[in-house]
């Protein structure tokens, strides 16, 4: 070993706490950037490319027929702001389909299938132009018969089978030839043009779809000020409705996103938390080493071979750090990618190379830079001044604050400790830096924690979810979950009359609503990703928790409450009307408030069943939630329904709450960052301590020769620190507050929806004042360990020296 | 004055991890009131010995005993404890706390065993002022001169009226006129009953304060002799005899 290494080698283990914690730092911050960074490009960077690769569209646009002329909608390409437009193209919007009977699988043969939008183009596998197809399996289709959809929207199974239109007259059937997509969901299904007349024949609406392109359309924002514009070279009402880039990304990349925002904090976190420690661990090792550098130097080291030897005492462990980081954070993205994102493909599911090396060189690039600067320093020391120059530090500095604390009414140990700080600032204010951004980090991850948790009670348990007495069709006890889709004949529905009618004589019965999925399409709705879904429901539902986000609850028939998602992805809002198709039967509803959607479907509407009623369809309810009377006993009241329901083929079950896997990955995720960033600036606080001790050995070793005992050696330890943490705490709250709403807003929009107050408000005083103590706690466990060193160390000899 | 001596060493050793031992067989006895002076080269164990007394430091071997503790078996809270209530140390280099003034050095060892701080600050003017130090009580150590300050420390050392005053080479860092001032101190706290352990190079020095006078040569005694020339506590030595 050069002898240059053995420096190194004899530095890094003389320094195994700093080594450690720059070692994990680094890891914190390395971990979650990589993460970050890697999933925001794993989820992202598929989209995109088939964005561009395919010219796909940043609005497509469906024009009513009946009020445009062909020449209108072609001229709509005109309109300023759109650069490139294609169009238009006929289409059947939101079409209930079936699998066909003839599919050799018994489990999907018959069932309900996913609405689907139909278009025709005059060469549907033409590779240039805009919105390019893509075939991802069998051919495109060569005659009217035949018919290409999304692989998603039909059973894999079946395919080669047909596709039933099933509330079209006649039921037209396809045979279903081909797999393939629209980058962006401008259709969800693919006919020649004959194929698409059939649907025209039997019944079907037809729009005219027209594609854009714009030249700002990089947000929701820009978006709706193109569709605009678009609206208004045509006549009033002729705009039906237009599908945003936007809202199919958001359906491509599923949740995943919802990650980037608080990993991005975490790693920014991180990064400046390395920085500080390696800056402390570098600087104090160059500081109590004056001596050993001038040894050095008259040993004949040159000033650049001392300068890499400090530097490289924080290199090493920082390039574990970075190593371990890196390695673990591309394990951590599959599982993450997988749970969060079902659009992806296994293949996806990897952080690309790319991310992994800008983030460990620039984090060992950010660390190197960090080090050499007192390395530097050390290297360009003249030996003679290091050898000469000493150790203890100028009083004067304290002498201040030490009159000023004697003056305090504290035990003399403590008032000792309390006025350590103003002798070293400089260390005062690192220590405090630490601190600091341990409290940012707990408040902010407190705060997310209580938000997810919030989120998950909400979502979970709230409305159609709710805890509770259900009753069910006896039908469906023990049947798979959707074994049959809405419209399919087989679905069994409760007779809602006479289940409330019943419900209400049961003894204990507080309050009860029923609900189902109405099968009805909404017209408009996001032609990709879930189906919509339109409740009706009937009874008091005020006792679920649901919430509003605007306007109010529907009171009489013909309204409707929106979803969160549903209304930004398609921009309703209150006021508006919305057109639902049930059985090929248009009914307009007024929408007149907003909810947050906790009905576990992604785009949904609910309005009460009498709307169904009044329009002359049936509303469909397959379950009620019940509330029972706070003084009932749940076996009684169980028996009398029971035998109530019998008689109507209703069965009494209860309503367990689903956790959300996601919520609890990211609690877990929030959890393990917190524990380390804490860990890091308490063991920075640590190393600050040990090096100050180690530079008051004297000191100490007068104070106990003067009779201070080890419990009040601790005692003054411990208020050295205790002021530091607890101005740095004060500091650090709101600053961890304001990370917390920083990253909250990104999140929810990354998951599409807009988040209510009682998720988003977190810091109750209940959660703000224990979270005010977390400074002087950080302070105190990075502290305890040296303390505890202090109080027994060995101070005999140190007398002697000074 | 009781029969049994303020300071009891038996066969005291003390061995660090290299090297032949520091103290090696070590007995010692002070009764009280009495200025013993513990002379020695370099590396002799002097300053061992006294750690020992002082409960700083634990023998490998042997036991210390002091006005009827077991030194050598306290703890660590139990050592601070015995150090506060009966031990008064003085070094070469004072060990003053340069951020503290002159009269908040004196006022900690009270305040550390929990005397209220007005009755810690009238002791430690009264000390001063008994040492003829009290103009400086204000100014800060680094101000004062080597003899100034040891005297500071002296008061620091008394200000819990300890049973024993133990000074670790006390002159070794001052000017001659400044080491004649110190001794005449020690003479002078020792007349009034004071019991005083002196490590020392100043065969001078010794003479003339202690009664007695120790030599330790490899961490043995080698020497244990009366002393007959001057000094004031010659007479009450001889007496006691
Ligand atoms: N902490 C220690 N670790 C190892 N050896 C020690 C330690 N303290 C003292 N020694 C050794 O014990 C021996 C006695 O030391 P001590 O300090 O008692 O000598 P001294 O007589 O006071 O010398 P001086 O006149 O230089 O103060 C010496 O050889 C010294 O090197
Ligand atoms: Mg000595």
């Amino acid at each position: 070993m050069s002898a240059l290494g053995k420096v190194v080698r004899s530095g890094v283990g003389r320094r195994r706490v700093q080594t450690l914690v720059m070692a994990l730092t680094t890891f914190t911050a390395v971990l979650s950037s990589v993460l970050s960074l890697g999933l925001l490009t794993a989820v992202q960077a598929p989209f995109e490319h088939a964005f561009t690769t395919r010219d796909g569209a940043h609005l497509a646009v469906q024009f009513d027929g009946s009020k445009v002329t062909a020449v209108q909608t072609t001229a709509t390409a005109h309109v300023a702001g759109v650069t490139e437009a294609a169009g238009p193209y006929p289409i059947a919007a939101a079409l209930d389909t079936t699998v066909g009977t003839d599919c050799p699988k018994t489990d999907w043969a018959g069932h309900d299938n996913h609405p689907i939008t139909v278009t025709t183009r005059p060469d549907l596998g033409s590779t240039s132009g805009m919105d390019q197809l893509v075939l991802t399996q069998g051919r495109w289709p060569t005659s009217p018969g035949e018919i290409a959809l999304p692989a998603n929207n039909y059973a894999d199974a079946c395919f080669g089978s047909s596709v039933v239109f099933s509330s079209l007259p006649g039921k037209p059937s396809f045979k279903v030839v081909g797999f393939a997509d629209s980058v962006t969901n401008s259709a969800t299904g693919f006919a020649t043009a004959d194929g698409f007349a059939r649907l025209t024949t039997a019944g079907a609406t037809t729009d005219e779809q027209m594609l854009y392109r714009f030249a700002r359309a990089g947000t929701d924002a820009d978006i709706a000020t193109d569709k605009q514009a678009v609206a208004a070279a045509v006549p009033a009402g002729a705009v039906e409705d237009g599908q945003s880039y936007l809202t199919a990304e958001q359906q491509a990349t599923g949740n995943a996103k919802a990650f980037v925002p608080f990993l991005i904090a975490f790693g920014i976190l991180g990064l400046v938390l390395s920085v500080l420690i390696i800056a402390i661990v570098v600087s104090g090792a160059v500081a109590s080493g004056i001596r050993r550098i001038g040894i050095l130097k008259s040993l004949g080291f040159t000033p650049s071979q001392v300068a890499r030897a400090y530097t490289a005492q924080a290199m090493i462990p920082a390039t574990l750090g970075v190593v371990l980081g890196t390695v673990f954070g591309n394990l951590a993205a599959g599982p993450i990618l997988n749970g969060a994102s079902e659009q992806l493909g296994a293949a996806s599911a990897t952080i690309p190379f790319w991310v992994s090396a800008v983030v460990s060189l620039g984090t060992l690039l950010i660390v190197g830079v960090t080090a050499s600067i007192p390395a530097l320093r050390a290297g360009r020391m003249p030996a003679v001044q290091a050898l000469v120059v000493s150790r203890a530090p100028k009083a004067g500095r304290g002498q201040t604050a030490q009159r000023l604390a004697s003056r305090l009414p504290l035990p003399r140990a403590m008032s000792l400790g309390l006025a350590q700080p103003f002798a070293r600032p400089a260390r005062a204010v690192l220590v405090g830096a630490a601190v600091l951004l341990g409290t940012v980090s707990v408040t902010f991850a407190v705060g997310l924690g209580t938000a997810f948790s919030k989120y998950q009670a909400t979502t979970m348990s709230s409305g159609f979810n709710v805890a509770s007495d259900i009753v069910i069709p006896t039908a469906d006890v023990g049947a798979p979950w959707g074994l049959y889709g809405p419209n399919d004949p087989r679905h069994a529905y409760l007779d809602a009359t006479k289940v409330a009618a019943a419900l209400a004589k049961v003894p204990g019965t507080k309050a009860a609503f029923g609900w189902g999925d109405s099968g009805a399409t909404l017209v408009g709705a996001p032609i990709g990703g879930e189906p919509p879904v339109l409740y009706t429901v009937s009874g008091d539902f005020s006792w679920t928790n649901m919430q509003l986000l605007s306007g109010r609850w529907y009171s009489a028939p013909g309204e409707a409450v929106v979803g969160d998602k549903l209304a930004s992805a398609v921009g309703i809002r209150v006021g508006d009307d919305v057109t639902v198709v049930q059985q090929n039967k248009q009914v307009s509803l007024k929408v007149v408030g907003i909810n947050f959607d906790t009905h576990g479907s992604d785009y949904t509407a609910m309005t009460d069943a009498a709307t169904f009623t009044a329009a002359g369809l049936t509303p469909r309810i397959d379950q009620f939630n019940v509330e029972l009377a706070s003084n009932a006993n749940g076996t009684d009241w169980s028996t009398a329904a029971t035998a109530a329901l019998t008689p109507l083929n209703a069965s009494v079950q209860s309503n367990s709450s689903d956790t959300n896997l996601l919520v609890i990955i990211m609690g877990t995720l929030v959890a393990m960052f917190t524990l380390m960033l804490t860990v890091v600036a308490a063991l920075g606080v640590l190393s600050m301590v040990v090096q100050d001790t180690r530079e008051r050995v004297h000191d100490l070793g007068i104070f106990k020769a003067l009779g201070m005992t080890p419990r009040q050696t601790v005692a003054m330890v411990l208020t050295s620190v205790a002021l530091t943490g607890l101005i740095a705490g004060l500091v650090g709250v709101p600053l961890g507050v304001v990370v917390e709403k920083a990253t909250q807003a990104p999140m929810g929009h990354a998951i599409g929806r807009h988040l209510p107050p009682s998720v988003t408000h977190v810091y109750t005083a209940g959660l703000l004042l224990p979270l005010l103590a977390a400074g002087v706690v950080i302070a105190l466990l990075g502290a305890l360990l040296p303390a505890g060193w202090a109080a027994r160390s060995r101070t005999a000899t140190a007398l002697r020296a000074e | 004055m009781t029969n049994a001596p303020m300071i009891d060493v038996r066969e005291a050793t003390k061995k660090y991890d290299d090297g032949p031992p520091a103290l090696a067989g070590v007995n010692l006895s002070v009764a009280s009131g009495d200025c013993v002076a513990i002379l020695g080269h370099s590396g002799s164990g002097k300053s061992t010995l006294l750690n020992l007394i002082a409960g700083l430091d634990k023998p490998s071997s042997g036991s210390v005993t002091v006005d009827g503790t077991r030194v050598d078996q306290l703890g660590e809270a139990g050592s601070a404890k015995y150090r506060r209530a009966s031990i008064g140390m003085i070094f070469q280099f004072f060990n003053l706390l340069d951020d503290l003034t002159v009269l908040d050095n004196v006022m900690v060892p009270a305040q550390l065993a929990g005397m209220g701080k007005g009755e810690a600050k009238r002791r430690a003017v009264e000390l001063l002022g008994s040492l003829g130090i009290e103009r400086h009580v204000k100014a800060y150590p680094q101000r004062l001169s080597g003899g100034e300050r040891q005297r500071v420390a002296v008061a620091r050392a008394l200000m819990n009226k300890p049973a024993l005053l133990l000074a670790d080479e006390p002159t070794g860092a001052l000017d001659s006129s400044s080491v004649e001032d110190v001794r005449r101190l020690l003479l002078d706290l020792n007349a009034e009953g004071q019991t005083i352990v002196l490590v020392t190079h100043d065969v001078q020095l010794a003479a003339t304060t202690a009664h007695r006078t120790i030599e330790l040569v490899d961490g043995a005694v080698a020497r244990d002799v009366v002393n007959s020339g001057s000094g004031a506590g010659l007479a009450a030595a001889q007496a006691r005899r």
